[in-house]
């Protein structure tokens, strides 16, 4: 039998020393600013039981979740997310709490990802949920939040969003079946237009396939409101949702003080059935695929028996750090000041004598050799700038 | 200037196509042209630079953001998948896949089983799923009209173009499956973050088809 004893999982990897501190410095920063906002950390278990990610509108494909079963047989799910594990808490737990509650989290996700594709099984997640609110200003908080998670890189970044209800009632209004409308969904969401077209021309020409056609080109700054416009059906909703849009994406705009760019793309339709409003991307040059992703979700808690508003996003705390690595050095490793040598019976006088060091602040090592040679010899290759011998007598340098 | 673009192309027949796409807009493509053994080449004067590789890797390169764009087919499309956005049907590189069988089989009649034979497992399961029909497949990397005449498979998924190939060796078309063409593909993130100088090089390709 083949031994695994040497590697990890593919999709897996240890982080040494610098990585780690980088991963760190971006989860502390996140926290930190979540927490200055006034939201409060919580930590879900690693493992759900998978029925908690099985629900009608199943958000998340089985296939991509890791599973195991408990000692009942009953199947278990490594947590894939963690806003569906936050809505159980909110449901249960959290039912009677005053509204609106400020949830934060930074956690590992699992999902299998396809082999050999260079992507990663294991995540660290950091992000918010904000439950119980549908005001503006819920919104254009989660909003401030996003943006305020892509500056603090100073890298260029950009902030996008998008209203799924522009979809929704476009699509709502095509004589079509659901499967053709989830077909039609992902052709959006692809940028698909050669397919979009043929597909939306089976419908025949109307207003509503033509500016269904025309939704996924309809993404950059200011000036796709204007044409959103001119394509959209005159219709009190859609033109309401816009405006609501325009008003939240020049809030946005503002927010971000002319760093980054602010962007909107009204064909973002991912996960139509999870989201139920707002949507929120964010990118770093540099990085392939969204480093936020988020939005408004009206429904999900109600899944779990509580009907209750909620909005947040999730900040991919692995990419950002790829980035930084690939844009720059890894942090030195904090080194060592003092090495502490204990002479023959003099261990307990070193140890007391190296803890004394560290009082002062300093980071201090006790020399685990027999032989003074040995820790003048470690100390030149670790860049340890003084070496102290306790022999009972007094110190030598 | 701006760091150039990277397009990559799917190396051979497509990547000629494509070239002559490019120089029909009016860009210098002598670099690309006179390649050598390079595999990343200047069009300077379109602000682009040309990456070549095989069809398969023109889609993980976009979809890592290494590169920002790419010409691949749409058979490379159908059988990996994957995140990317999917622009423009460029319209060369026309061909379609089917299901061929040996002449003169009826290849649905009867309850066994079928094993298809071909180099594209994903879109011959894909085809029969949708027809709820349960099949066997085998993945062939090689001249996959091999398997039908030498009795391994019932039928094979395949590219056609002219079916010379099949006709010689006496296997037949019996339903096509998907028409093919070469798709310009882009990042989803270097759409967003480069959106204009895209946006400018799709509208001269499209004008130019």
């Amino acid at each position: 039998m083949k031994n695994y004893d040497l590697i990890t999982p593919e999709g897996t990897k240890d982080l040494l020393f610098g990585e780690c501190m980088i991963t760190r410095r971006i989860e502390k920063t996140m926290m930190d600013l979540f927490t200055s906002y006034g939201y409060s950390e919580m930590i879900t278990p690693g493992l759900e039981f998978f029925d908690v990610f099985n629900l009608n509108s199943r958000y998340f494909p089985q296939e991509n979740m890791y599973k195991l079963t408990d000692s009942k047989g009953r199947l278990l799910v490594m947590r894939p997310d963690s806003t569906m594990p936050i809505a159980r808490v909110v449901a249960t737990r959290l039912r009677d709490a005053m509204l609106p509650l400020k949830l934060c989290y930074h956690q590992t996700v699992y999902r299998t990802e396809a082999a050999l594709k260079g992507r990663s099984d294991e995540i660290v997640q950091a992000g918010i949920e904000l439950i119980g609110s549908e005001q503006k200003m819920a919104d254009l908080e989660v909003i401030s939040m996003a943006a305020e998670s892509l500056k603090a890189w100073g890298m260029e970044f950009s902030l996008e969003i998008g209203h799924i209800g522009i979809f929704k009632e476009l699509v709502g209004r095509l004589e079509a079946t659901d499967k053709e409308k989830e077909r039609i969904r992902k052709l959006i969401e692809n940028k698909n237009f050669p397919a979009l077209n043929d597909m939306l021309d089976t419908f025949g020409a109307s207003p509503v396939t033509a500016a269904l056609k025309k939704l996924p080109a309809l993404f950059g700054g200011e000036e796709v409101f204007e044409k959103a416009e001119e394509l959209i059906p005159d219709d009190g909703n859609i033109v309401r949702l816009l405006e609501e849009l325009r008003q939240i994406y020049r809030s946005a705009s503002k927010l971000c003080g002319g760093e980054g760019n602010v962007t909107v793309d009204l064909g973002l339709v991912n996960k139509t059935d999870y989201y139920t409003g707002l949507i929120i991307k964010g990118y770093l040059q540099g990085h392939g695929e969204e480093v936020i992703s988020g939005g408004r979700y009206d429904r999900l808690i109600s899944e779990f028996g509580y009907d209750v508003p909620a909005i947040g996003f999730a900040v991919n705390i692995n990419a950002i750090s790829k980035v930084i690595e690939k844009n720059g050095v890894l942090p030195a490793v904090p080194r060592t000041d003092v090495i502490v040598y204990a002479e023959e019976g003099c261990e307990v006088a070193a140890l007391k004598a190296a803890q004394e060091l560290r009082e002062q602040g300093l980071t201090v090592e006790n020399a685990l050799f027999g032989d003074i040679e040995s820790v003048r010899e470690y100390a030149k290759e670790k860049k340890i700038a003084k070496v102290v011998v306790i022999d009972g007598s007094g110190e030598e340098l | 200037m701006d760091k150039p673009i990277r397009m990559a192309l799917t190396k051979g027949r497509l990547e000629k196509d494509t070239v002559g796409l490019l120089e029909k807009l009016g860009f210098d493509c002598t670099a690309v042209r006179e390649k050598g053994r390079k595999l990343i080449l200047p069009v300077p004067d379109a602000n682009l630079e040309v990456v070549l590789a095989k069809a398969n890797d023109v889609i993980t390169y976009v979809e890592h953001g290494v590169c920002d764009m790419g010409v691949v087919g749409k058979d490379t499309i159908m059988e990996m998948k994957g995140k990317f956005f999917e622009l423009v049907d460029l319209g060369f590189g026309r061909c379609r896949f089917a299901l061929a069988t040996k002449k003169g089989t009826d290849f649905y009649s009867g309850y066994g089983i079928k094993t298809i034979a071909t180099k594209y497992p994903n879109v011959a399961r894909s085809f029969f799923e949708k027809k709820g029909m349960d099949t066997e497949i085998i993945k062939i990397e090689g001249s996959v009209e091999l398997a039908p005449l030498l009795e391994l498979a019932d039928g094979i998924v395949d590219i056609v173009e002219t079916g010379t190939t099949l006709k010689e060796n006496g296997l037949e078309v019996i339903e096509d499956v998907a028409p093919i063409s070469a798709r310009l593909i882009a990042n989803t993130v270097s759409l967003k973050m480069r959106q204009q100088e895209i946006e400018e090089l799709i509208k001269k390709i499209e004008e130019n088809l």
